[in-house]
């Protein structure tokens, strides 16, 4: 089993207060989408920025046995692209524009974007929906198309590796289970990875290969929910996130699904 | 659509800077007549190049050069309210030609140099400030640039105290106002030059400069070496600044307004906005300079008719964009 990402020891303090620490995992090939789990201030986010190198810290990750730390910003780029809860888009500018800039780590500081780049940035606005938006601007978008229109972005981008840290908080139930399908399929078919930061355990159990259960800064559990038994991954969820109960069910197209509910007295 | 509408305004707004440009050229204390120009009379041809095409020509590339890095700072701050004094350039200056006025001479090569070094000053002092700060760049850099705006106003208040009142302190007041009076042909070569190559790097890095208005940490993970460029890209627009008011004297509002029309009209921040907004800070500025050397039988300050002319157009694009949004 050929390990593709790999973290060891990461700790992060910011001031004097721990926000990471000692935290250590190997995400292996056949399980490339990762969830991170926790509640408010558990270090989800702290451990995407602390991936993506925007945080010092202690520690290292390797992608595909190559030690992250000792890249420059642009190589970085393009092997890691991250979307951040909420991006800093605060001037007027397309739509296009927005996706286009996924391009950048593969271009010149001089260089403009060629003829192929817009057509596949047109591409990528199809491929989550926001086909005919392009010359739209982005400011005027609503949080949820802006999320879709950020993850448009990142296709481009074409990195190995993909930091999204609560791509769903804006969208509705449908855009909110077509991203993480679209992420999925992403990840499954082209041999990248993907860490994706979620509020919402019962849409990481649906989609990710491996949970990373986060309390208190600390790695609590990683979970593989196709795999691990039942209780026991109820007991770790109901840690975090209070008594839930896991069930399988078949679902009307035949699927095994798993399924989380809030225990209620 | 917007390519085309792009296209026309930029044409229009080109084409009035041609027309006030030539209104300009034909403008002035000495009258100049085009058929006394083509019959070559010594006087005539004198004026027209050492005096009033010089001055003209800074008022364009002049102009445009504040257009441009007021989009520039506008851009990289995200901040509406941000122009090319932000990091102290402009206040520099004014310490830097007080001082060639008091203890070097009055004459326009010292205060140029002066003001120009100044400026520079000012602006590294400003960009050293805040690298030496930990955290957050952008919001140190304008800290930055307050502490040192604040810095150079107490320098200057202590020479003004210090100039005679009759000579000294009214040539200071008289070039903190703003004018283009001054300008001979021999002046303007080396910031004309820095205006011209400055806003020319600085058209090439529009999209570097669109990366730099996302948050650091977003722009980073996009390729973009943030301090290295915004460092850059600040320093270009500053030195066009720089290069600008060394010879014009403080010219308020064109860099803070030129930016905010031509974003209004075009409503996007292309490169064409770029354009637009060097092609409006030179329409603004050889406006307001034409009226300045008219309007009275003494010149005035340039900075009461770029405001008096900007505010105005400021006003009719905001109530016609009211309209259109409606």
């Amino acid at each position: 089993m050929s390990i593709l990402f790999s973290a060891n020891d990461l700790s992060v303090t910011l001031g004097s207060a721990p926000v990471l620490q000692d935290v250590s995992f190997s995400v292996p090939e056949s399980a490339p989408l990762v969830g991170v789990l926790g509640a408010n201030g558990s270090g989800k986010t702290t451990l995407l920025r602390c991936i993506a190198g925007l945080v010092p810290h202690k520690g290292h990750c390797m992608l595909h046995g190559t030690p992250l730390q000792q890249l420059s910003a642009k190589s970085l780029a393009r092997r890691i692209s991250y979307i951040p809860q909420q991006s800093g888009i605060g001037i007027s500018l397309s739509v296009r524009e927005v996706v286009l800039m996924g391009f950048n780590p593969r271009l010149g500081v001089l260089q403009a974007p060629s003829p192929a780049m817009h057509a596949a940035a047109e591409q990528a606005l199809a491929q989550v929906g926001l086909a005919g938006f392009a010359d739209r601007d982005y400011l005027t978008l609503s949080g949820g198309e802006q999320q879709l229109c950020l993850l448009a972005r990142t296709l481009v981008q074409n990195a190995e590796l993909l930091l999204l840290d609560e791509p769903d908080s804006a969208l509705d139930l449908h855009n909110r289970v077509q991203m993480l399908q679209m992420v999925s399929v992403l990840v499954h078919s082209s041999g990248k990875a993907a860490f994706v930061c979620l509020h919402d355990p019962a849409l990481a159990l649906e989609f990710c290969d491996t949970l990373l259960l986060l309390r208190g800064g600390r790695l609590m559990a990683q979970l593989h929910p196709k795999t691990d038994p039942l209780p026991e991954t109820e007991q770790l969820l109901a840690e975090v996130f209070g008594p839930v109960q896991l069930l399988r069910v078949t679902d009307s197209a035949g699927q095994l699904r798993l399924v989380l509910l809030p225990k209620t007295n | 659509m917007t390519k085309h509408h792009d296209r026309r305004r930029l044409a229009v707004t080109l084409l009035a800077v041609a027309a006030v440009f030539s209104v300009s050229l034909a403008l002035g204390r000495y009258p100049i007549t085009l058929s006394g120009l083509l019959a070559g009379e010594e006087m005539t041809v004198r004026t027209f190049t050492l005096l009033r095409l010089p001055r003209a020509v800074m008022a364009l590339l002049g102009g445009f050069g504040l257009g441009v890095a007021g989009f520039v700072y506008q851009t990289v701050f995200r901040n509406p309210l941000a122009s090319p004094d932000i990091i102290g350039v402009s206040s520099g200056a004014s310490v830097g030609a007080a001082f060639a006025i008091l203890f070097i001479s009055s004459g326009a090569a010292a205060t140029t140099a002066c003001a120009f070094a100044g400026g520079l000053m000012a602006v590294f002092l400003a960009l050293g400030l805040a690298a030496a700060v930990p955290g957050q760049s952008k919001v140190s850099l304008v800290l930055a640039g307050i502490a040192v705006h604040s810095l150079a106003q107490t320098l200057l208040m202590l020479l003004k105290l210090t100039a005679d009142p009759e000579k000294e302190l009214a040539s200071i007041e008289y070039w903190i106002m703003g004018s283009l009076a001054g300008i001979t042909a021999g002046r303007i070569g080396f910031s004309c030059a820095v205006i011209v190559l400055g806003c020319c790097a600085l058209l090439v890095l529009h999209r570097q400069l669109l990366l730099l208005s996302l948050q650091e940490d977003e722009a980073r993970m996009l390729g973009v070496s943030v301090a290295v460029m915004r460092f850059f890209v600040l320093t270009v627009a500053t030195l066009v600044v720089a290069a600008v008011v060394s010879v014009t004297g403080l010219i308020s509002f064109v860099g803070l307004l030129a930016p905010h029309i031509a974003r209004l009209w075009l409503r996007h921040n292309r490169r064409t906005a770029c354009l637009m907004s060097g092609l409006l800070g030179s329409l603004l500025l050889l406006c307001a300079d034409t009226l300045a050397k008219t309007t009275a039988a003494t010149e005035l300050p340039v900075s009461i008719f770029t405001s008096l002319v900007g505010v105005p157009f400021l006003l009719y694009i905001l109530l016609s964009q009211r309209g259109r949004t409606e």
